[in-house]
């Protein structure tokens, strides 16, 4: 059963449209980038997915039903920023909350300890679980934190910006683990990351989220010269270097000097206007 | 009069019974305040307090009302305001600097003498009446009740407001509550050791609890216990040796925070040493 479907789906938030026409499926034990650059809507699509922020067009399904919020099937982690790094409190207690942290109450779940053990295992936390978040390096806390996410074994995982303060053997240990909870899971991963790179070896399906659109795909469907360049409205030029990665040049400006609030007139989106924009910016 | 026999007076007494119920609701709450790290809430709510505890004592009612009325409000505020707004720090400062006005104006009009400001700003609690220690015994327990309830989602957004969000928490709604617990635990915490030294019973004792253990419920349990031994301790030292209560508590429970952050510093060298 396909795990997401999202129809026509647009957000319009304070009168703004992030992104409309979006269009994609998201299918059982599969990893998909969410790429584009900064304010273009991505961790917005992973809002509208938990069922924070209703789509004002169009149909999304998630796991067959619409979007609902609390819904333990659907695991998500937070950008590593939001998260309260300098705490006190243990691994094990942060992932304990995942389990029965929105429960009031006095009453205590048999079944915790088990359940948070499990999710330790899975993510390879164990070891230094009853550390404090503050003892921990980057790259353990960033395990902690899928552990936190996975505790019902989600069958769709979200994941905003995993990848984001690491350094390479950081990332290559992030994704390596994002890829066998994929495997031992069999859950639909979706990953929104600055880079595809680091995430490519594990990578199926790109949705590139730029100029209020969603463009969906394999890698190499999406990640191309021909798409990117429409979408831009300017030429784009990929490298890809022996061993496979790519250098996207063209999207320097774009990467580098974020619009969060863009101008009214792409709205059609027509290349036309795509043009004037470049040379309102360039002024 | 021998300490026995001071020990066994009503106001001792008094005394005895309301430091035993603030310490533990202060430590409890206290907890989630440098969990939060809102010191500078808890901060600003004492001295909102001021200005609720002197308006009720110009137009005669008792300063608890005033205190009550005022520390609520502002907490709500600051609640709403600071999580709606994320700009906690600014909605603060502006509700704790309109409120210590507020105060000055109600001061200036009151033609009674100084000391009901006095008793507000540093704490009066060998003045503690039957009435008030009931009042105070009732709202501590209020507040433990509810810090226990809300215990396991108030550490959620405390830690990681998003992901309690997409489970189905309202961090809005907890900001509120806590908020709401904290102006409580102020009020009553200011009949012991009075506006300006609120600290010493609602963040030193947690702040060493932090220190000295990571897992919640031990850390509560301990913020509880350090506030209480300090709150006992003080009173015993003030009625024993003289000087004024909260000075004796203030004392304590810094001292307490100071262990603890050098017991954790020993700590860390021997640990660097033994990596070396």
């Amino acid at each position: 059963m396909t795990t997401l479907a999202m129809k026509s789906g647009a957000v319009v938030l304070g009168g703004r449209t992030i992104w409309r026409d979006a269009s994609f499926r998201i299918e059982p034990a599969t990893v998909t980038a969410v790429l584009g650059p900064n304010g273009a809507g991505k961790s917005t699509l992973l809002r509208v997915i938990l069922g924070l922020v209703p789509l004002s067009e169009g149909v999304l399904e998630v796991l067959g039903r619409e979007p609902e919020r609390g819904n333990r099937r659907v695991g998500y982690m937070a950008q590593s920023r939001y998260v309260d790094n300098l705490s006190s409190i243990t691994g094990r207690d942060y992932v304990g909350l995942g389990y029965d942290g929105p429960r009031f109450g006095w009453r205590r779940d048999p079944k915790k300890a088990d359940v948070v053990h499990q999710a330790l295992m899975l993510t390879g936390t164990a070891s230094f679980a009853d550390q404090p978040l503050r003892t921990l390096s980057g790259g353990q806390r960033q395990r902690i934190a899928l552990a936190h996410a996975t505790v019902f074994r989600p069958e769709l995982l979200l994941l905003d910006e995993p990848l984001a303060g690491l350094d390479l053997a950081a990332q290559a240990e992030i994704v390596d683990l994002i890829n066998l909870i994929r495997d031992s899971t069999r859950a639909a991963v979706v990953v929104v990351a600055h880079d595809l790179n680091p995430l490519a070896p594990i990578v199926d399906e790109v949705l590139w989220v730029a100029r209020r659109q969603i463009r969906s795909g394999p890698v190499s469907e999406v990640v191309n010269e021909r798409v990117l360049s429409e979408l831009y409205g300017h030429p784009i030029e990929i490298i890809v270097t022996p061993h496979g990665r790519r250098v996207i040049v063209g999207l320097e400006e774009e990467f580098a000097h974020p619009h969060p609030h863009g101008h009214d007139h792409t709205d059609e989106l027509g290349h036309e206007h795509f043009a004037e924009f470049y040379e309102e910016e360039a002024q | 009069m021998s300490l026995l026999q001071l020990l066994s007076t009503t106001f001792v007494q008094n005394a005895f019974y309301a430091v035993t119920a603030v310490s533990i609701a202060a430590g409890a709450v206290g907890y989630f305040v440098v969990l939060r790290r809102q010191a500078f809430a808890a901060h600003a709510i004492g001295h909102v307090g001021f200005a609720g505890a002197a308006g009720a004592v110009l137009l005669g009612l008792s300063p608890i009302v005033g205190l009550l009325v005022f520390c609520l409000g502002a907490g709500v505020l600051i609640g709403v305001g600071g999580a709606a707004l994320d700009d906690r720090d600014a909605v603060v400062g502006v509700t704790l600097t309109a409120a210590l006005g507020l105060g000055v104006l109600f001061i200036s009009l009151y033609s009674g003498y100084a000391n009901a400001t006095y008793t507000i700003l540093f704490g009066q609690i060998l003045g503690v009446s039957n009435d008030d220690v009931l009042l105070v015994a009732l709202l501590s327990l209020a507040v433990v009740v509810a810090v226990s309830l809300t215990y396991r989602p108030m550490l959620f957004v405390s830690v990681d407001a998003q992901s309690a969000e997409s489970r189905g928490v309202s961090v809005r709604a907890m900001s509120l509550v806590f908020m709401a617990l904290l102006a409580l635990t102020t009020v009553v915490a200011i009949q012991v050791v009075g506006v300006l030294l609120v600290f010493s019973l609602l963040v030193a004792p947690a702040a060493a609890a932090e220190v000295l253990t990571n897992r919640p419920w031990p850390a509560m349990a301990l913020s509880m216990g350090l506030a209480l031994s300090s709150a006992w301790l003080g009173l015993l030292l003030g009625v024993w040796l003289g000087g004024p209560v909260s000075f004796w508590i203030t004392a304590l429970a810094s001292s307490a925070y100071l262990y603890a952050r050098v017991r954790a510093a020993i700590a860390a060298r021997s640990q660097a040493a033994a990596h070396a």
